[in-house]
């Protein structure tokens, strides 16, 4: 029952926003926070049920038929659901408390609470679904709330485009992902969760169905979470205020792929094709990610680059296949979540603060903005992977469990994961510390002393309530890593650390921010992307792989549809409009005979009777 | 025996004839017809709740001899196909006269109006409460006048000769089809010796005579459906005319055609379809992509959603081609999720035409949202809901269409539907694109020009039934799917 | 006598009668060619009477009723002879062509060609 309030409150909350918005000021935030409060006290109450080890619990046996096998409304509450309960309802409500400050004065307040609120309602019943259907029922109303709220300016271009373009690659993802579910539900005879995962695990589903189920499922996972090929939609969301990207583009929406995966990996274990498409679309993406990290001018479009890597290196820690491959995978998934939704808000702070989004205007703020310095300081750090926070931990759980595969078991898919993990190590390390140069360090871009002096405004703190939630969740990243983050919360064997793969990523961090700070010195503090050279261009145009589809995808379908319009005016419409002058001209060939003559006509008559007489004498004699 | 059901068709009349003839303002007029309507859909309820548990069975059967000498029989009932669209079809036209109360046509002539709107009402339910072939093929006709005069006369004010035409035009290809339906209706009797559908389906058709039957109802229906390529009147007739005339039309007379098709396929000649359900599958992708295309290109509003309904109406198809009673029942969400979305889509529209003057994309401008923003609010519920976002109604008819596509009737190629579904699932992408660049180009984009009134009372009251019923059957598609797999029936598992 | 006598007479007769109604410009003229058509009818009628010597008499009594029908129809006929005469100052049946179906003047089209 727990898990089904978190599902409904929120939606209460929403549609209470909305509806008391005009008659009580305070309303939308009231509601808002206070929905999310409650929504996150019962996921914590679930959460601390499921870690106690409790057995995974059932709520409701609705079910309707639809002629082939039912559809049940019931949720199924494991570890992994309530897990995923407590990141996604805790971002949320922290991500409300920001909003207050962040869209002060914003008309459009209380609908942005409500879309919030059902986005959180939508993210519970994802994790908690147990019917293939209604999980797809979350996924696509997240989607939906997604595209909503990425187009909350909508008087800006980019907004309005950003939400079209994440809607459709969504979609088309998710058609795939409709498919699998199909394939799935009819192998293992059920659309039960629960049920596909058995009869996985009880090996009545076949290697090739495994291999066509998961390749579609892959289609929606790759949409949702914005990997290779359907990866440009996740920057250009950026336009939507940033409390959202924080808390949909990369806590929660995009890491419900991450989570789908790991939900299912029972049937992807099946299929080494699945699993090593998996690896392979993984590898591609965490490494191009970070190179267009590392090349992006705006702060958000290098989080946003991040977030893409970062939910690649989750992946290819699950297409592992191992036990440690989840675990690793699922918790980078949680530790992500809360750094990463950190670097967000902190940078919505220096946004509202500065009034830019880039990197290049930045600069020297670590003493106008001390407390967003010292958050947003650590969010890069857990990042990049530094001890002892909660992203080195989790980054180094991913690393051993590829070295694990690529030298005990996987060699196949263990390898390319393990070299990609540690590059991506060096990038990952590199964009961050050139970020956090580029905001904080050096002298604010514009002020240059003498004559040629451009006034700058003053930069001051955010308020309270954007700065509160930065607070939390640092503290969560310095605590999480040994106190909060075991494995035993996901009813597995405690991790052991390591100490060869710990210590060969902190040397590589070491030695990535040491040529990153020294080539930013060298370059008189301004861009240490110069060192990537003419490179650098070809990756800011992020491979220019949007114009790709434009030419391949959009341009033919406008043009089809043009055709198609041609072919409704010129091709069909002939038809009617013909048989419309056909019928003119038969009766004016018909009139001809009508010419007021009546003598013709009884001639007509006589001609006419007469030949009837001799056809019946002829037939009847 | 007599049922009730000869009540659904004696209100409407009663309130067509009391609209005509009270005396008093043409709003008391409109009183009465909307009194008759209330009563109508109150009463329609009735046979949907009273079949829960087994949707087989026919409620409120009526038989009694007619014609004897040519053995047509009253024979009348509702069942689990016809009883959620009769309460359809008196919840738009309730919605119809609401609408028609404080906002009458500018060229008058209101007491008519409604009038009309409830002889189509009547003949609707008639059609979908018929089981006899004979008085199916009556209440099917009995429509089609009253809706010529509808689109013909109180149509695009600036238009005469073009509203003209498309009622004609819609009129000439609807004829056209019902002729053929006659013909096979004349076969299956001639060929049984019964006109009575119970009958049919107990004593079952010959598969010669099935197939010649089932193409002819094919062709027949699909002119009404419509069914590409018999759509092109659809665009004309729906941008050509009023915003009542168009729910009625999406709403309504659609569902008249792909109800007549799964009724007859489903009891009368499930053998003989076999042979053409490919071809009706395929027809109906072809409209589900084509549609998309096309609406992509539309600069004119009401077209668009014309274009969305023939897309929409293909998936319908899709499900009916597949012979299964998961089909029949993908069919049936649809149409029933069809007729609500699409009815308040063309509501929505025919408030912003009413505001702004046309529905041309130039003329109505952008940024809806901050115009008239509870207009633009419910402008992308609807789109959304139209494309087919879970949570609402209409994903249920297109995600059971498609699964019912991926488990065709063992009779016939599991290839060939794989193939279509396919395409269909491309034509749901296209679906999405086109409705979002809609609600870009209409709701979003530069506040440059005047605000608009926002949505009225009378609106509200008129379009929250649907909005209502648009998410329970989204949330809730246990109001839709409760019949259990019906027993003994050909194709049941 | 032979059936064939009066037969053959009728059938002249007959043919006489349609020549007339079919080449003759002259509107009595017409009418007494229908006259004469349905006498030739008569004479048929009373002929086979004869020969198959009917008790019910019924080829008489037909005669009797085409004479009566043929004197109500010459009353109507002339009488819309005497009219035609009166508002056109002629009956020469080649000119009376009011009845034709016109081409375009009767129905106005718009500017697409559709006749409304």
């Amino acid at each position: 029952m727990t898990a089904f309030a978190v599902i409904v409150l929120p939606i209460i909350a929403a549609i209470s926003a909305v509806g008391a918005a005009h008659r009580w000021e305070r309303a939308a935030p009231a509601f808002g926070i206070g929905g999310t409060a409650a929504a996150w006290a019962a996921a914590v109450a679930v959460g601390v049920q499921q870690w106690g080890g409790a057995d995974p619990s059932v709520v409701g046996d609705g079910y309707v038929d639809t002629g082939g096998f039912p559809i049940s409304f019931v949720l199924r509450v494991d570890q992994l659901s309530a897990s995923m309960l407590v990141l996604a309802t805790s971002v949320a409500l922290l991500v409300q408390v920001y909003s207050v400050g962040y869209l002060r004065g914003d008309p459009r307040y209380p609908s942005y609470v409500a879309f919030v609120c059902l986005f959180t309602s939508a993210m519970a019943l994802v994790v908690t679904a147990d019917d293939l259907f209604v999980l797809l029922v979350g996924w696509e109303v997240m989607g939906a709330c997604s595209y909503l709220l990425i187009g909350h300016h909508w008087e800006l271009e980019p907004a309005r485009a950003g939400a079209v373009k994440a809607f459709v690659m969504t979609r088309v993802g998710d058609l795939g992902l409709l498919v699998g579910i199909f394939v799935l539900g009819k192998a293992a005879e059920t659309y039960r969760v629960s049920g596909v995962i058995e009869a996985a695990l009880a090996g009545e589903i076949g290697t090739g169905t495994a291999t066509t189920a998961c390749l579609l499922v892959l289609c929606g996972v790759v949409g949702k979470s914005a990997q290779f090929p359907l990866h440009t939609w996740l920057p250009d969301a950026m336009p939507g205020p940033t409390p959202i990207s924080a808390l949909i583009h990369a806590a929660t929406m995009v890491a419900a792929g991450v989570f789908l995966v790991a939900r299912l990996l029972p049937v992807f274990v099946l299929s080494d094709v699945a699993l090593g498409v998996l690896s392979a679309v993984a590898v591609v993406t965490m490494l191009g990610a970070s190179l267009f990290a590392l090349a992006a001018d705006d702060l958000k479009r290098v989080l946003a680059w991040s977030t893409v890597s970062q939910l690649a290196l989750m992946f290819g820690a699950l297409s592992l296949g191992t036990v440690d491959g989840y675990a690793a995978g699922v918790l980078h998934l949680l530790s992500h979540g809360v750094f990463k939704a950190l670097l967000f808000l902190a940078a919505g702070s220096v946004i509202h603060a500065v009034g830019t989004q880039r990197l290049s205007s930045m600069g020297g703020l670590r003493r106008a903005m001390p407390w967003t310095f010292a958050t947003m300081t650590v969010g890069f750090a857990a990042l990049a992977g530094v001890p002892p926070l909660v992203g080195f931990f989790s980054k180094d759980a991913v690393l051993a469990a590829a070295v694990d595969a690529a030298f005990h078991g996987e060699a196949g898919r263990g390898w390319p994961v393990l070299v990609a993990a540690l590059l991506t190590t060096v990038l990952t390390t590199a964009y961050c510390v050139r970020a956090w140069l580029m905001v904080f360090l050096g002298a604010r871009a514009g002020q240059v002393t003498g004559p040629d002096a451009v006034v700058v405004a003053p930069v001051h703190e955010s308020p309270p309530e954007m700065v509160g939630p930065l607070g939390v969740l640092a503290a969560l990243g310095v605590l999480g890593g040994v106190a909060v983050l075991r494995p035993t919360y996901l009813g597995l064997e405690p991790e052991h650390l390591h100490v060869g793969v710990a210590l060969t990523s902190i040397v590589l961090v070491g030695l990535s921010a040491f040529v990153v700070v020294a080539e930013w010195s060298r370059s008189q503090r301004c861009e240490p992307a110069e060192v990537l050279g003419p490179f650098r261009t070809v990756l800011a145009r992020e491979a220019s792989y949007d114009t790709l589809l434009d030419h391949a995808v959009v341009r033919p379908t406008w043009r089809l549809s043009r055709l198609t319009a041609v072919v409704e005016s010129d091709v069909v419409e002939p038809y009617p409009r013909g048989a419309d002058t056909g019928a003119g001209w038969a009766s004016r060939l018909l009139r001809w005979f009508h010419d007021g003559d009546v003598q013709r006509y009884v001639t007509v008559i006589v001609l006419g009777a007469v030949s009837v007489a001799v056809v019946v004498g002829m037939v009847r004699p | 025996m007599i049922g009730g059901l000869e009540l659904l068709l004696l209100l409407p009349m009663a309130g067509a004839t009391a609209a005509l003839t009270v005396r008093g303002r043409d709003g008391v007029a409109v009183w009465c017809g909307l009194a008759a309507a209330t009563v109508t859909l109150v009463v329609s309820i009735w046979p949907w709740v009273a079949l829960h548990g087994d949707g087989r069975v026919f409620v409120a059967e009526t038989d009694v001899a007619w014609i004897e000498p040519l053995g047509i029989r009253w024979h009348l009932g509702l069942d689990d196909l016809s009883a959620p669209l009769v309460v359809l079809t008196t919840l738009l036209t309730w919605c119809c006269l609401v609408s028609l109360l404080r906002r009458p046509p500018d060229c008058g002539g209101v007491r008519q109006l409604v009038a009309l709107v409830l002889v189509i009402e009547m003949g609707s339910i008639g059609t979908f409460a018929a089981l006899d072939l004979i008085v199916f093929f009556v209440f099917f006709e009995v429509v089609l006048i009253p809706m010529w005069f509808v689109i013909a006369l109180w149509g695009d004010p600036h238009d005469v000769v073009g509203r003209r035409r498309a009622a004609t035009r819609f009129l000439v290809v609807t004829v056209i089809g019902s002729a053929l339906v006659l013909v096979a209706f004349l076969v299956l009797r001639a060929d049984t010796g019964t006109f009575d559908i119970v009958l049919l389906r107990e004593r079952g058709v010959a598969t010669g005579t099935g197939t010649v039957v089932a193409t002819l109802l094919l062709m027949g229906f699909g002119a009404k459906v419509p069914m590409w390529p018999l759509h092109f009147w659809l665009p004309d007739a729906h941008s050509k005319a009023p915003t009542v005339g168009s729910v009625l039309l999406a709403g309504v007379l659609l569902k008249l055609g792909t109800y007549g098709l799964l009724r007859f396929w489903r009891d009368v000649v499930p053998d003989g379809a076999v042979a053409v359900a490919p071809y009706l599958g395929a027809l109906g992708v072809v409209g589900i992509v084509y549609g998309a295309l096309a609406c992509l290109a539309q600069r004119d509003l009401k077209r668009l959603i014309a274009y969305s309904s023939i897309g929409h109406m293909g998936f319908v198809l899709l499900a009916i081609s597949v012979l299964t009673p998961q089909g029949a029942l993908a069919a049936n969400y649809g149409n029933v999720a069809h007729g609500v979305i699409t009815g308040l889509l063309f509501f929505v529209v025919g408030a912003v035409k009413d505001r702004v003057g046309s529905s041309d994309l130039d003329v109505v401008g952008e940024a809806l949202y901050a115009r008239a923003p509870r207009l633009g609010a419910i402008f992308a519920f609807a789109a959304l809901a139209s494309l087919g976002l879970p949570g609402l109604a209409g994903f249920w008819g297109e995600m059971l269409a498609l699964l019912a596509a991926f488990d065709p009737n063992p009779a016939l190629a599991r290839s060939t539907y794989l193939v279509l579904m396919v395409i269909a699932a491309v034509g749901v992408a296209l679906t999405a694109v086109y409705f979002v660049v809609a609600i870009r180009r209409v709701c979003q984009g530069v506040a440059d020009r005047d605000a608009l009134p926002d949505v009225a009372t009378d609106e509200w009251v008129s379009w929250t039934p649907l909005v209502l019923a648009t998410v329970a059957l989204g949330i809730f598609p246990v109001l839709m799917l409760w019949s259990a797999v019906p027993a003994g029936l050909a194709g049941s598992p | 006598m032979p059936v064939l006598l009066p037969l053959v007479v009728s059938s002249l007769l007959f043919g006489i009668g349609v020549y007339i109604v079919l080449a003759r410009r002259h509107a009595v003229l017409v009418l007494m060619g229908v006259e004469l058509m349905l006498n030739a009818v008569n004479l048929n009628l009373v002929a086979f009477d004869a020969y198959w010597h009917d008790v019910l008499d019924s080829g008489q009594v037909l005669a009797l009723y085409v004479i009566a029908i043929a004197a109500a129809e010459i009353g109507l006929g002339l009488a819309i002879v005497l009219l035609v005469y009166r508002s056109h100052r002629h009956i020469d049946l080649d000119q009376l062509r009011e009845l034709a179906d016109r081409d375009d003047a009767d129905y106005p089209r718009d500017s697409s060609g559709v006749a409304s």
